[in-house]
């Protein structure tokens, strides 16, 4: 989309009517830090960045924009890994990092209502005096913000047994494309009338803009126990997990890291992770102080039974947090062997770790291009991390290319192309792949619903059924589009 | 089965292209639950039942819509696993269709999740005619809008599910039941204060001055917690969820009045009222009323506690089953139903009128 | 991250080490999170990542986009380098800041009024001569200034008497340029404590500041001459093998050790640099070797402890004090957001006096939550910037072990 210099002058004059200089960003050099959020392969600039901090901004930005036909990009802690929040270049980002006040706290009813820019983990620290915690926890937590996580429906190593996002929200306050106010769902546990906190929920920033959350605490657990199972086989390791879930034990967390991964966390971390193990288990159990000790007992048994070359427990708080902080910083800490990575968010069905663990390493033969692997095992979540040097010209294509493939057999095993991370602009091809004409359409019909000139961030999430024809995925029944009023962009 | 299926988008598409509005049903057991739709044309969806795919090791089995809960808790059964929202059976008829287009879940659903918190994928007929498929088997997906939720609770209106995959949960070894003779009030403070507990609550109720409490979990787990806190357990407690499940506790039995059902947060404060009949459930997040009073007495009610109050059943002038929400909320229904049911043929008015 | 230094930059030291450090950030924005500018203004520029982007825009453009506002972003930073604990990728952002800084000023001049003002600033603070007799003047005249100045004048304190025994074993003490004139209690303190321990301590006059305050004040010229002042001033007892060079401030204690990085391209100083960097020694690392719970302690008192940036981001030194003071039988009270700048930071806090003033006020907020006897800390630009807004006497934790 191309903006003529009158548009752009125009538009800045609207919105420097209602935001101080300071909250308006437009000149190119304070523009450049906002090109990118966690994923810098893709690069936009926008035309301004907005600095609202109230929700009558927000709301007269949207008018405006909505006015002007002017693509709006939400941004919050700009943590993303997909591109979410990668700006459009005939359009502005709305920044939210200064919502970051925590409005509420009900112990009684165990939520919390937060501004969307609050961080995730500032969360759990506000109502730790309760002795309660907000149980998502993506590794990004400590940086990355509430409203980010509803948009992208962020898991997190605990999700097994917490949930997601979706699972760990009660309502919300939004601010559609119109500017008009909203609340969704409520602080009660049953709500009539459709699900739209639901569909809000990973919608991506494209359905409105998420102003307020109502979040579910959930109290600390009487006990926790943490255990870190070596094995010499990956496949042993994939197995384990399967076998874990099938006794009836449903950890807290259960995560995976090969011994790429191992090394790089470990020499940030310091956790104490086997440096020669092919793969490591970590397994979270907690509950009631008789049903972790059984819990215990019954996985030490599995993982024992299942090859693991050495068992180690941690007990006590600290010892945990060692042992999860290297796997929470696994990411970045990649970057002190690599200059770069791209990050993958797979899943499968449990059953099949093994399977596409062996084919990873397969094409990591085949592409040439060293890959460290770290999942949330425990629900089939995959984040294989390709390794590559951006600097180096064609290494980021074939990353591309390496990453693609692992997808397609997410998808060809009854998996998706995104558990956690969201579909952005990073895998929006990727989408035709799993989703057909039919499917895309009903997606474009409930974007329609909320957004009828497509300016909420455009060309994200999902395709338009152009792109999918262009790649060769759409198939057209007797020459016709179904919906013919929608806009394909 | 295919044929069924085939059947029934057939009968889609012919609604469609004569614009003859359908009602959607199965087992017919939850019909007072929702307005009643002008139509002759009824597609019935009972035919297309059975279990597609169900592996115990990933937590997860996709049904056809028209299976019988029964029959799918007993094949569930077999493998030590269940639904996480144990949803009620109003009658032996009750379908997995009816229960995921009805929102409805049972007493474990504080503690486990709703209908739309274990709900992985979904296929369904939709607006066009069309068959397809939103999620997946597997718990985390994120790619698209979440029309599986969407679908979840929506009474049928947005399209026809088919197929539906859901997430389980290990069944517990044991359960046991015990009673506290409470106030209402008493009995709230008591639902606050095992909140924070890490007891293995997985159901609460309070009704006539007792509260009562299912835990669930191994014997030796069990066995310690009744030492430890001296519970005297209720003989027939598994009888007893049955019954409040499906509303064939003497409470739900009467039927001489309107019965009501109060969804709000779990611990917003009482409101007292003579010449109703209360039953609380879900740690005091569901107030069940059953009352003669004026309407706008007990949305009153309802409102004092931030919360929605639903017509469950019986019939009051003027009242629909579900409030109309706020005018701007209500245009975004409109603007789905439109979107997905251009030419409103599912369920139409069946949630709120005008949709 | 992707990152292609211009042509003219890509040979030289500061551009090789650049590119380095900048290859190593993957753009996380962990940073972000326990950045105090980036907490107060929810700006990217404002934010350890958003800064890390300008800098590669100085070191990749031509130079057209970046402008005052740059440096402006670049000014605003503390350099408390919250950030480099909490990254995961060891991206070296000091380092990078301070190289990045350099380039803003060349390629943005300030205005000669900015210029001037900073040239002051240098002169008076890192001269303790020139600072006292100011000092001395401002308390005088105290109770007759306008109250927002009269704040930032502290009262006077008393110097303590210094002992005069000769022990075997010897250590260098850096006295700073400002502390002795504000709290010339620290530097008796400590060496009245280290002689009880059986140490000695030597200082040298010709020592005068460490080189910190010209290195904020953008005079980097003048700062390798003061660091290479102070190392041949040290390197008769270097070379004689003194066991130690102990600062009391830990503003002072990060710059020691990060000499070696001032003096990259000082040829045969940076190996005497190194040498003294690896000798350097925050007072909290000397005594947690000693047997100090043998010292006598008067009494013991409920403490909030602030730990300056300097010392648990700049020198990384985690948990010591805390040890020292809870086996000596104090208590410690929790303190929120303990990672946090307090706002003093240098010179910052004549510099950038608004969002100082902002963290001052939310760090003492913390701070004094569970109404302490007294606060403790370790710098001496925090403890005089802290007891600015509060009647609870701020203190060096060392006053305690006399």
């Amino acid at each position: 989309m191309h903006i003529s210099p009158e548009t752009r002058t125009s538009l800045l004059f609207q919105l420097s009517e209602i935001l101080q200089p300071e909250q308006l960003l437009s000149n190119k050099e304070e523009l450049r830090p906002y090109e990118c959020d966690g994923l810098s392969a893709y690069k936009t600039l926008p035309i301004a960045v907005a600095l609202p901090d109230t929700i009558q901004q927000i709301q007269q930005i949207m008018e405006i924009c909505c006015r002007n036909n002017t693509p709006v990009v939400a941004r919050g802690a700009g943590t993303g890994l997909s591109g979410g929040a990668q700006p459009h270049e005939g359009g502005i980002i709305l920044g939210l990092a200064r919502f970051n006040k925590i409005l509420a706290i009900d112990p009684d009813n165990l939520t919390a209502r937060v501004q969307p820019g609050v961080r995730n983990l500032a969360i759990t620290e506000a109502v730790r005096q309760h002795k309660l915690y907000y149980a998502p926890d993506p590794s990004s937590q400590i940086a990355c913000s509430i409203g980010g996580n509803v948009a992208e429906n962020s898991g997190g190593v605990h999700c097994l047994k917490y949930g997601l996002t979706v699972h760990n929200i009660l309502a919300l306050k939004i601010v559609t494309v119109e500017g008009d106010l909203l609340t969704i769902g409520s602080n009660a546990l049953d709500n009539t009338g459709y699900d739209l906190l639901g569909l809000f929920t990973g919608s991506e920033g494209m359905l409105g803009i998420i102003v307020e959350v109502v979040v579910k605490l959930t109290p600390d657990a009487e006990d926790t126990h943490l255990l870190m199972a070596a094995f010499n086989d990956i496949e042993q390791a994939g197995n384990a997990v399967a076998s874990i879930i099938a006794n009836g034990i449903i950890p807290a967390g259960l995560e995976m890291m090969d011994k790429l991964a191992i090394s790089a966390a470990e020499d940030f971390a310091h956790a104490g992770y086997p440096r020669d193990a092919e793969a490591i288990l970590l397994c979270e159990l907690d509950g009631s102080t008789i049903d972790v000790s059984e819990q215990t007992q019954k996985t030490k048994k599995i993982l024992t039974e299942q090859g693991a070359s050495f068992i180690k427990e941690a007990p006590d708080k600290t010892q945990q947090a060692k042992l999860w902080a290297g796997r929470k910083a696994a990411f970045p800490a990649v970057g002190r062997i690599s200059p770069d990575y791209y990050c993958m968010d797979g899943t499968i069905p449990r059953k099949h770790i093994a399977k596409v663990l062996k084919h990873i390493t397969k094409l990591s033969t085949e592409f040439d291009l060293r890959v460290a692997n770290v999942f949330h095992a425990g629900d089939g979540n995959l984040h294989p991390l390709i390794l590559y040097d951006a600097n180096k010209e064609g290494e980021l294509e074939k990353a591309e290319q390496f990453g693609a493939e692992i997808l397609r057999l997410c998808v060809k095993l009854g998996g998706s192309i995104t558990g956690e991370h969201g579909v952005g602009n990073e895998k929006i091809e990727l989408m035709c792949e799993q989703f057909n004409t039919e499917e895309l359409t009903i997606f474009h019909a409930i974007k329609a619903a909320f957004d009828p000139n497509g300016i909420l961030n455009p060309g994200k999430a999902v395709p338009s059924l152009h792109r999918c024809a262009e790649l060769g995925h759409m198939h057209v029944h007797n020459g016709e589009l179904p919906h013919p009023d929608i806009p394909r962009f | 089965m295919n044929n069924v299926r085939t059947q029934l988008q057939q009968r889609v598409k012919t609604a469609i292209a004569e614009k003859t509005p359908l009602r959607i049903c199965a087992g017919n057991s939850k019909e007072c639950y929702g307005n009643k739709i002008k139509t002759n044309h009824d597609i019935d969806i009972k035919p297309y039942s059975g279990i597609i795919h169900y592996e115990p090791t990933e937590l997860c089995i996709t049904v056809r819509a028209g299976t019988r809960l029964a029959e799918l808790e007993a094949e569930l059964s077999k493998h030590q696993q269940i639904l996480p929202f144990e949803p009620p059976s109003f009658t032996q008829n009750a379908t997995i269709g009816g229960t995921v287009a009805t929102g409805l879940s049972g007493p474990r659903r504080p503690y486990s999740g709703a209908v739309r918190d274990a709900i992985l994928g979904v296929t369904i007929i939709d607006g066009q005619g069309e068959i397809v498929r939103f999620g997946g088997q597997v718990m985390k997906n994120v790619a698209g809008y979440d029309v599986s939720r969407l679908m979840t609770g929506a009474q049928g209106t947005l399209g026809i599910l088919l197929d539906i995959s859901l997430r389980l949960i290990p069944k517990p070894e044991h359960n046991i039941t015990y009673q506290l003779p409470h106030s209402q009030q008493e009995a709230l403070e008591y639902f606050t204060n095992t909140r924070h507990s890490n007891l293995p609550i997985t159901a609460s109720c309070h009704h006539k001055l007792q509260t009562y409490i299912r835990l669930s979990g191994s014997e030796k787990q069990l066995d310690e917690l009744v030492k430890t806190y001296d519970i005297q357990t209720m003989e027939d407690g598994d009888d007893f969820w049955r019954d409040i499940r499906d509303q064939q506790h003497d409470f739900f039995q009467r039927n001489d009045k309107p019965l009501w059902r109060i969804s709000c947060a779990p611990a917003a404060p009482l409101t007292q009222q003579v010449d109703i009949r209360t039953l609380l459930e879900w740690n005091g997040a569901i107030r069940w009323i059953t009352s003669n009073m004026p309407a706008n007495i007990i949305q009153n009610i309802a409102q004092k506690a931030n919360g929605e109050a639903i017509l469950f059943r019986g019939h009051v002038a003027g009242i629909n089953t579900f409030k109309k929400p706020e005018p701007t909320l209500f245009r975004l229904h409109q603007r789905l139903k439109r979107q997905l049911d251009p030419k409103g043929i599912f369920n139409p008015n069946r949630l709120y009128e005008g949709l | 991250m992707e990152t292609h230094i211009k042509k003219e930059l890509e040979n030289t030291i500061d551009g090789k080490l650049a590119k380095s450090i900048l290859r190593s950030c993957v753009h996380c924005g962990f940073c972000n999170a326990t950045c105090p500018t980036y907490q107060l203004l929810g700006d990217e520029n404002d934010g350890p990542r958003g800064r890390i982007y300008l800098i590669k825009q100085l070191f990749e453009g031509d130079g057209s986009e970046s402008t005052e506002k740059t440096r402006l972003h670049l000014d605003r930073c503390l350099s408390c380098r919250s950030c480099e604990t909490t990254c995961p990728s060891g991206v070296k952002y000091g380092a990078l800041l301070d190289i990045g800084r350099k380039l803003a000023e060349d390629l943005a001049p300030r205005s000669r009024e900015e210029k001037k003002k900073r040239k002051r600033l240098q002169t008076t603070l890192s001269s303790p001569k020139r600072f006292g007799t100011l000092l001395k003047a401002g308390q005088l005249l105290r109770p007759l200034l306008p109250k927002d100045t009269r704040q930032k004048i502290p009262k006077k304190r008393l110097a303590l008497e210094c002992p005069t025994t000769i022990h075997e074993r010897k250590m260098l003490i850096l006295q700073g340029c400002v502390q002795p004139a504000l709290s010339p209690d620290i530097n008796t303190a400590t060496a009245i404590v280290l002689d009880k321990l059986g140490i000695s301590l030597i200082h040298h006059k010709k020592v005068k500041c460490c080189g910190a305050v010209s290195q904020h004040l953008s005079s980097e010229d003048k700062a390798i001459t003061q660091i290479k002042n102070n190392i041949d001033a040290w390197w008769d007892d270097i070379s004689n093998g003194i066991e130690a060079i102990i600062t009391t401030a830990s503003g002072c204690g990060v710059m020691l050790k990060d000499y070696p990085h001032y003096l990259r391209e000082e040829g045969e100083y940076l190996y005497k640099a190194e040498i003294v960097a690896s000798l350097s020694k925050d007072i909290s690392e000397i005594i947690i070797e000693e047997n100090y719970t043998s010292l006598p302690i008067k009494k013991t008192h409920k403490l909030s402890w602030h730990s300056p940036c300097t010392l648990q981001h700049g020198q990384k030194i985690i948990g010591y004090v805390e040890e020292l003071l809870t086996n000596t039988g104090h208590t410690l009270l929790p303190i929120q957001d303990g990672h946090i700048c307090c706002g003093s930071a240098g010179t910052y806090s004549i510099l950038q006096p608004e969002l100082s003033k902002q963290l001052k006020h939310n760090k003492l907020e913390n701070l004094t939550r569970e109404t302490p006897d007294m606060i403790v800390t370790a710098n001496i630009g925090c403890q005089t910037h802290l007891q600015q807004g509060t009647e609870i006497p701020v203190v060096h934790w060392i006053n305690l072990f006399i």
